[in-house]
């Protein structure tokens, strides 16, 4: 008795690493097939950053209308989205089901500069295409591993630092304070202010970090009117930066807001009423109503998913990510490899995509974007104020 | 004048943990049942009257009584319905339920009304103060520290002051007692649930003009409510009304003159020194077990 049953198991055991062994060989690329790209994100689709989740729903409304176009070279683009709810700890589980368990050729963004310092080194040793992560940046210079890492989206630090200067310069204030999220993302923006008063002969009037996890600001903007701020630079999730303005809003006299693009969105104008009134906030590609082929790629991806409406700057936003991975797929041609896609990707200079504009790689360059132009939001419509304004270019 | 309008805020924010405190300890005293749930109410509460409002054009006041309404009948069906039958659990196991129903109304809520931040519309304006003895209060804080109060006084005569509340006093002390003594121990608790979920859902519509509404906005509030009713005594009404204003206070005073990053984990600490002193809470009964 006792012979069979291991004569059973060995049998099974070797049919099993049989099996194994003989498994279909992995596509010739993880992620490509004949017929299909698997792509993927790690977004926030819940918790307190779920309206820039709307960026991944973009996306997904966009690559269905490239589906249906017949894809590129012939191949249909698969979109996985998961949620990570703006944490850390679900990215990194979330960027490995996505390469081990699904197989993606390439991730599509990730909200969440947090989120990108966990996950980072784990993309960038499994050779993943990593496709605009809206991140800081300057994780990314002089760092050796980004080969297949592309970037079209502006920089939080230099940002900063161009809004400052605005502030001093253009509107004359001298009490510059910074409210900014205790994290990476804010923290760049603290840094960039910081850096860019210094230069101009200034100290800030007030720093002051709020947590994620704080339900009212109301202290934090006290402390800036304590310190009459006449100007603070906002580094804030859209509830956050609602909840800010609506509390500077009462500070007498009331300080101008600017504040990071990742608020540009009208749906802020929703959320924080009139509060959100004369916010300068810039944008790295031209608003809806400003440009006929923007417009076109908003009628796209609301045609698809109509509930974006309410949040159409970042649903466009979202397809700026992918804008630029389809162009280098499209150069790339039929027979693709992580490292043809590379070599294509290098290839563009100075493009022009449906939203992107004056877009640039190259061999060593993996920064795609370096200008951003500024505007004004008044009951939710963006009056521009300045023309393309331009930063250095990293890495 | 800093210092003034650090307390003021302090006391309107204090004025809603204690609220949302308040329905925790109404339950605790009455059924030893610890609500993890209670916050999630809340939240469910608040989007409810979101819909009602933005929805369905309902005025915010018949929305309010709506949803209050709604909660208490959610308050006492949850007790029916799920606590009920599971009453010959052990507490830990009750108060794990409470905990499941809380992810139940977690998800259903991002499930029914997405997980988006939404703007409530409210009748007290934030855009709207007074100057006080030079201090700026708007009607918001002012507003709510009010209803909160109101709430608190309204739940004070019902508990202390009505042939009913003298049941649930009963039913607290003893509910073996109190059933012998003809006391109907299932309705005073089905009732004690609804109070609280009313209480909750009183909370949840003040706090959501402060955090805007999402599934997520209880969340702090809820850890605030909870640490102020420990701060209190877990058993006590005044306790948890003196630990939220404290809390509320404490602060906002030293995020003002110290430090925004560790506001939250003051509060925590400040909290288990006074554990570490008076075990039971500031004002909470000391449990004297008799060997």
């Amino acid at each position: 008795m006792r012979r069979e049953v291991r004569n059973r198991v060995v049998w099974l055991l070797a049919v099993a690493l049989a099996a194994f062994a003989a498994a279909p060989a992995a596509a010739q690329e993880r992620g490509i097939t004949p017929s299909e790209i698997v792509l993927g994100t790690s977004a926030p689709l819940s918790g307190p950053a779920a309206a820039w989740g709307a960026t991944a729903r973009g996306i997904a409304a966009y690559l269905e209308y490239i589906n249906e176009q017949g894809g590129i070279h012939g191949r249909t683009l698969r979109f996985i989205i998961l949620d990570d709810a703006y944490q850390p700890p679900r990215a990194v589980q979330n960027v490995r089901q996505l390469v081990e368990r699904e197989g993606v050729f390439a991730l599509v963004g990730m909200i969440g500069s947090a989120n990108a310092a966990a996950t980072a080194d784990y993309i960038f040793r499994n050779e993943v295409v990593w496709m605009t992560p809206a991140v800081e940046q300057e994780q990314w210079i002089g760092n050796p591993n980004i080969e297949y890492l592309f970037v079209t989206y502006p920089n939080y630090y230099h940002e900063a630092r161009i809004l400052t200067r605005y502030a001093v310069e253009t509107l004359g204030k001298r009490r510059i304070a910074v409210l900014y999220q205790n994290d990476q993302y804010g923290d760049s923006g603290r840094r960039g202010v910081l850096d860019e008063l210094a230069a101009l002969g200034l100290t800030p009037a007030a720093m002051v970090s709020y947590e994620l996890t704080d339900a009212d600001l109301t202290v934090h903007v006290l402390r800036l009117g304590q310190a009459q701020a006449d100007a603070v630079i906002l580094y804030a999730t859209p509830a956050h930066g609602a909840m800010a303005a609506r509390a500077l809003a009462q500070l007498n006299p009331r300080p101008q807001i600017l504040s990071s693009f990742t608020l540009a969105d009208p749906v802020m104008a929703v959320l924080a009423g009139e509060a959100w009134n004369g916010v300068i906030v810039p944008a790295y590609f031209p608003y809806p109503g400003t440009d006929e082929k923007v417009d076109q790629v908003l009628q796209i991806i609301l045609e698809r998913n109509p509930d974006l409406a309410s949040m159409a700057f970042n649903a466009l936003a979202g397809v700026s990510f992918v804008e630029p991975l389809l162009e280098g797929l499209r150069r790339a041609g039929p027979d693709v490899t992580k490292e043809s896609f590379r070599d294509a990707m290098e290839t563009i200079q100075d493009w022009d995509g449906e939203l992107l504009r004056g877009i640039s790689f190259g061999p060593g360059r993996r920064q795609g974007l370096n200008r951003i132009f500024l505007s004004q939001m008044m009951d939710g419509v963006p009056h521009r104020l300045t023309d393309w304004i331009e930063y250095p270019v990293e890495y | 004048m800093f210092f003034w309008q650090l307390v003021v805020s302090g006391l309107s924010i204090g004025s809603l943990y204690a609220l949302v405190g308040l329905g925790v300890v109404l339950l605790y005293r009455t059924s030893r049942v610890l609500n993890f749930a209670h916050g999630d109410l809340s939240m469910v509460s608040a989007m409810t009257a979101y819909t009602l409002i933005t929805g369905a054009g309902v005025t915010f006041a018949g929305a309010a009584a709506l949803t209050l309404l709604a909660a208490f009948a959610v308050g006492a069906l949850f007790y029916f319905l799920v606590l009920r039958p599971v009453k010959d659990a052990t507490l830990l196991g009750q108060i794990v339920t409470t905990a499941g129903f809380a992810l139940v109304l977690g998800g259903l809520a991002v499930i029914v009304w997405g997980a988006d931040t939404k703007a409530m519309p409210f009748p007290l304006s934030r855009f709207v103060w007074y100057d006080v003895a030079g201090l700026r209060i708007d009607q918001l804080t002012l507003g709510s520290f009010v209803v909160a109060c109101a709430a608190m006084f309204l739940l004070y005569l019902l508990v202390q002051r009505t042939k009913f509340g003298l049941a649930m006093r009963a039913v607290s002390q003893n509910d073996a007692a109190a059933k012998v003594l003809g006391i109907p121990v299932r309705r005073v608790l089905a009732v004690t649930w609804g109070a609280s979920a009313a209480l909750g859902a009183v909370g949840g519509l003040l706090l959501a003009p402060v955090t805007f509404v999402s599934p997520a906005m209880m969340f702090e509030p809820f850890l605030k409510g909870f640490a102020a009713a420990v701060l209190g005594g877990l058993d006590s009404l005044p306790g948890v009304v003196i630990g939220g204003l404290a809390l509320g206070v404490l602060e906002n005073l030293f995020a003002g003159y110290v430090s925004t990053a560790f506001k939250s984990t003051v509060a925590f600490v400040a909290i288990l020194a006074v554990l570490l002193v008076r075990p039971e809470g500031l004002l909470g009964r000391k449990v004297v077990r008799r060997v």
